[in-house]
């Protein structure tokens, strides 16, 4: 029997004595340093990885199919678990998204108390998220610090509406709770403790050369890629396009408020690296200790809800509303026919098209560098697959 | 301990048997004594030393149930890893698998033999002994290496070549800062380095000249690079490959890579304070031998112990250094530097062939002035966070 | 872009290791943050709990209206409640009342529209069970009577501590211009 046609033919490196072959490893669901449930097949050359693909689903809830069962007060509480970390943004958005449907405004202490949650919040998850950060770069201590912390506004949030992370405090047309009476006060002390520690914080991590030299001119996206591959929040604004939401295209009591964009200058490698995107989250909670200094001062007397009826049946129609969560551009929207129920809701979140360009920039970095790089783009598996 | 063997032979105790047995029994008998007594409780203690040291530092309280104080922690931790099944992967081999922790912990033992513990308290003063104790530690590699081939797992693998490249480069500069002492000392003997310091900082070798200054520094940095100590514990970085090359290790044979790395802080710890430190050197305060012994003992335990408690603390403060990036530290900054160091050495003793009073002097008011300043940033960072304070370390 | 020299980065090394070393011995004498918590606190950690926190959900039948406002609610239908107005005495009589703890997530939604506030949330976290059955917790162990609520003020002895700690808790949810607590339902 003959073999002609059958033979195969073997792809041999020309020139070289041995061959290589490149390792396909899984970074799997469960791993120390991907935040949550992520799966990475990676293909290495050794160290030097080939290609990151990554793989997501697995803390896929259905989160958006339930809005269709439960309506639109009962789902409040859901849009808690689309971003667990930096919950009171998800409140916020569908609260407004639900209010542009049926055209409810919302009274202004309403508007103030709403800010001030988001701003707590927003400092907790960027806290969290530069924690988890240099913990997976291999200091150990920031990371405590930074929970610590965290507890503290956790406290805060607690007398505030009575849970620690899933706070379903909003509602449509307000909020649930006013400020507890002292509230302010403790705020402002907790403010003025923090502030200094963001320094030592800085002294201690961020100006380290072994970090420095971890994260600096590592995974640089150029303005235009970000752009392109829909990147939103800190992540955006470290490549150097100067674009928040906040101030471009305000919501809320934001008009009302002054502050600062911090926007990635380079300083320590090229504007857009892994280092850029730290140091902007960190900027970022300076400017929101500032905003919430002045909400306590200027925020007025008056109900802190609208009058919304127990149905709530919005008329038929849809609405889109972006809110800037901690994590970015987060879009809302929903799709209503008249009837108690949403007939369809959709998130928009940051995460999920951050993913999308982990795969472009880790071509050439090294194994260790892809760890540095999911974390610097905060990506939270909640929000990849809600 | 040769001479106290000569004593009780000379006193009759071994009269049929020849002397070489004598010695050798004698050997194993001591060094069992300091396995068993010294070197698992030390390592043991260490792993819970080391928890409540890092939890101070985040602000947090260590283990404190198990026990007063939870003292007992780590026996109960010691206990739990022996009762764990013992899996050996079926695709592993077997015997390598098997073989790889008891090379690393006979890396790791025999450098016992030549740490004097005091002036008279030493298995075998060897006269190559700092030779000795750098040629036996590059066993670990061996083991290493094996763990991380036999295991069959990727992630072992790149964790036990990551680990074999750095221990076997980091030897250089371990070794080229070592060079400098024996430049001045002439000898390769610890009790004999030891001996010709004093108990005074300024007599100790860190001290003695700028070179030899550096080359401490280079020398620790190195050590903690060769006991795959962060900033340099690649091979176990945990948020990378899960645990490296011990990934598919349970149990006791777990248990042995981890007495392991505690265990060769406290030899770096040794080797640092012998050679730089003044190792047991105690003021004359008495003539009784045995009085004279412990405090010698107790002396070098506690500069020995000080150094695992810097290097625990430096574990918790500084990120992990990347695989290239630590390369390129040893090969591009440290192994010049301490070339650089020797020759600077080498032709400083050319031109002061007795020493330099005045050198001494300067260095060591160098090391003071470091030292206040760094109290000076302490106490700026505690006014700056204004943190309720408490100095006791019980919980 | 910062250029890196050789011997600056050897100083720069040196320089920030120092500090960051002097950030983490400073901490060696600062008091660590950790609540030992179950058995090293001075208060239980329950009494340090906001009076907002919401915790395991509790029912005070005696206030109870059977009004099926926190049944209707719920989004994930947790509480069952079966009540049936008797036709000899036309009151409102609980024969059911279940609140199954394993589905419950502790949103609050239930306890907003309570008129009394009998259903409320307690600081109690520690619910953990080793039986999924038990966490189906039955308020009614035998039919009630429900709570008409009086016109004035109320001046049963047994009832008007619970019922002012009702009101209390209810009073803390935020309500719009011009509404009062008490007129809960309007459904359009």
């Amino acid at each position: 029997m003959s073999l002609a046609g059958y033979e195969i033919e073997v792809e041999r490196t020309p020139g070289t004595g041995l061959s290589t072959e490149e390792m396909t490893l899984n970074m799997g669901p469960q791993h120390p340093s991907t935040h949550g449930v992520l799966r990475f097949v990676v293909k290495a050359d050794g160290e030097v990885m080939i290609e990151a693909i990554p793989d997501v689903g697995y803390l896929h809830r259905s989160i958006e199919k339930i809005a269709e069962k439960v309506g639109y007060h009962g789902f409040m509480p859901y849009t808690d678990r689309v971003d667990y970390v930096a919950a009171m943004f998800c409140n916020h958005g569908w609260g407004m998204v639900c209010e542009k449907l049926a055209g409810i405004d919302v009274p202004k202490r309403g508007e103030y108390c709403r800010v001030i949650a988001d701003e707590f919040n927003r400092i907790a998850s960027h806290l969290l998220s530069v924690g988890t950060m240099t913990l997976d770069i291999g200091a150990t201590t920031p990371f405590f610090h930074a929970i610590r912390e965290r507890e503290k506004i956790n406290d805060l949030l607690e007398e505030l509406c009575g849970a620690r992370l899933t706070y379903n405090y909003m509602r449509i047309g307000g909020v649930a709770w006013d400020l507890p009476p002292g509230y302010a006060e403790k705020c402002l002390a907790f403010l003025d403790q923090y502030e200094p520690l963001i320094d030592e914080y800085n002294d201690l991590i961020t100006g380290n050369k072994i970090y420095v030299e971890r994260v600096a001119d590592v995974a640089v996206i150029s303005a235009e890629d970000a752009i392109n591959y829909n990147l939103v929040g800190p992540n955006l604004r470290a490549s150097g396009v100067d674009f928040d939401l906040r101030r471009d295209m305000p919501y809320s009591v934001y008009p009302e408020l002054e502050f600062e964009v911090p926007v990635g200058r380079g300083e320590e490698g090229t504007v857009g690296d892994c280092f850029d995107r730290y140091i902007v989250r960190i900027r970022e909670i300076k400017e929101s200790i500032r905003i919430l200094r002045q909400c306590f001062k200027q925020i007025p007397d008056g109900p802190v809800i609208a009058k919304v009826p127990r149905k709530f049946k919005p008329p038929a129609g849809d609405a889109h509303i972006r809110i800037e969560s901690a994590r970015g551009d987060m879009g809302w929207y929903a799709v209503s026919d008249g009837t108690e129920f949403p007939y369809r809701c959709h998130v928009r979140t940051g995460s999920f098209t951050a993913m999308s360009i982990i795969d472009k920039i880790s071509r050439g970095l090294m194994l260790a560098d892809l760890v540095a790089v999911i974390a610097s783009l905060d990506i939270v598996a909640p929000e990849v697959d809600r | 301990m040769q001479s106290f063997l000569d004593s009780l032979i000379a006193q009759g105790y071994f009269a049929g048997v020849p002397t070489e047995v004598v010695y050798a029994g004698g050997m194993v008998v001591f060094g069992l004594i300091v396995v068993l007594g010294f070197i698992l409780n030390v390592a043991g203690v260490t792993t819970f030393v080391e928890r409540r040291v890092w939890a101070r530092i985040h602000s947090r309280v260590g283990p404190n149930r198990v026990g007063p104080q939870g003292i007992l922690q780590w026996l109960v931790d010691g206990i739990k890893l022996l009762m764990k099944e013992d899996i050996v992967p079926a695709e592993a081999d077997p015997r390598l698998f098997r073989l790889a922790p008891y090379v690393v912990v006979m890396g790791f033992v025999t450098t016992f033999v030549v740490i004097p513990f005091s002036s008279a308290l030493v298995i075998a003063d060897m006269n190559v002994g700092v030779l000795y104790l750098t040629a036996v530690t590059a066993l670990v590699v061996v083991g290493i290496l094996m763990a991380g081939w036999a295991s069959n797992n990727k992630w072992s693998l790149i964790g036990g070549i990551r680990s074999a490249a750095q221990i076997v480069s980091y030897e250089i500069p371990a070794g080229l800062s070592i060079f400098p002492i024996v430049l001045i000392t002439g000898t390769l003997s610890f009790q004999s380095i030891i001996q010709q310091q004093g108990w005074a900082p300024h007599t100790w070798f860190v001290f003695h000249s700028p070179f030899t200054f550096v080359a401490f520094f280079i020398l620790f940095t190195s050590a903690l690079a060769e006991g795959n100590r962060t900033p340099f514990d690649l091979p176990e970085a945990e948020s990378e490959l899960v645990a490296g090359f011990v990934t598919e290790y349970s149990g006791a044979r777990y248990l042995f890579f981890f007495l392991v790395e505690w265990g060769n802080l406290y030899v770096i710890g040794a080797l640092v304070s012998a050679l730089f430190l003044g190792g047991w050197q105690v003021p004359p305060v008495t003539d009784n031998l045995v009085v004279l012994n412990v405090l010698q003992f107790v002396t070098f335990f506690v500069k020995s112990y000080f150094w695992v408690l810097v290097s625990m603390w430096i574990r918790a403060t500084l990120p992990r250094v990347r695989v290239d990036q630590l390369m390129t530290t040893c090969w591009k900054y440290l192994v010049p530097i301490s070339f650089i160091n020797l020759i600077g050495q080498a032709a400083l003793m050319v031109a002061l062939p007795h020493g330099s009073r005045l050198l001494q002097a300067a260095m060591t008011l160098l090391g003071a002035a470091i030292l206040a300043y760094f109290f000076y940033r302490v106490v700026f960072h505690l006014r700056r966070a204004r943190p309720e304070l408490t100095f006791s370390p019980l919980s | 872009m910062r250029k890196r020299t050789y011997v600056g980065n050897i100083v720069s090394t040196a320089a920030t290791i120092f500090d960051g070393l002097a950030v983490t011995f400073s901490h060696f004498v600062r008091k660590p943050f950790t609540v030992q918590y179950p058995d090293r606190t001075e208060v239980r950690v329950q009494d340090t709990l906001p009076f907002r926190y919401r915790g395991i959900l509790e029912v005070d039948l005696e206030i109870c209206t059977g009004c099926l406002a926190c049944e209707r609610a719920c989004p994930i239908d947790c509480i069952v409640i079966d009540s049936k107005k008797d036709p000899q005495t036309k009151a409102m009589v609980l024969t059911r009342f279940d609140i199954d703890l394993a589905k419950c997530m502790y949103c609050g939604l239930c306890s907003e529209p309570c008129p009394t506030g009998s259903i409320h949330h307690t600081p109690e976290f520690e619910g953990a069970d080793y039986s999924l059955e038990s966490l189906v917790r039955r308020f009614v162990k035998e039919p009630v009577i429900a709570y008409k609520p009086k016109k004035g003020p109320e001046d049963d002895p047994q009832i008007k501590p619970l019922l002012d700690r009702g009101l209390r808790y209810v009073e803390e949810f935020a309500q719009p211009e011009g509404a009062t607590p008490a007129a809960a339902d309007e459904s359009a």
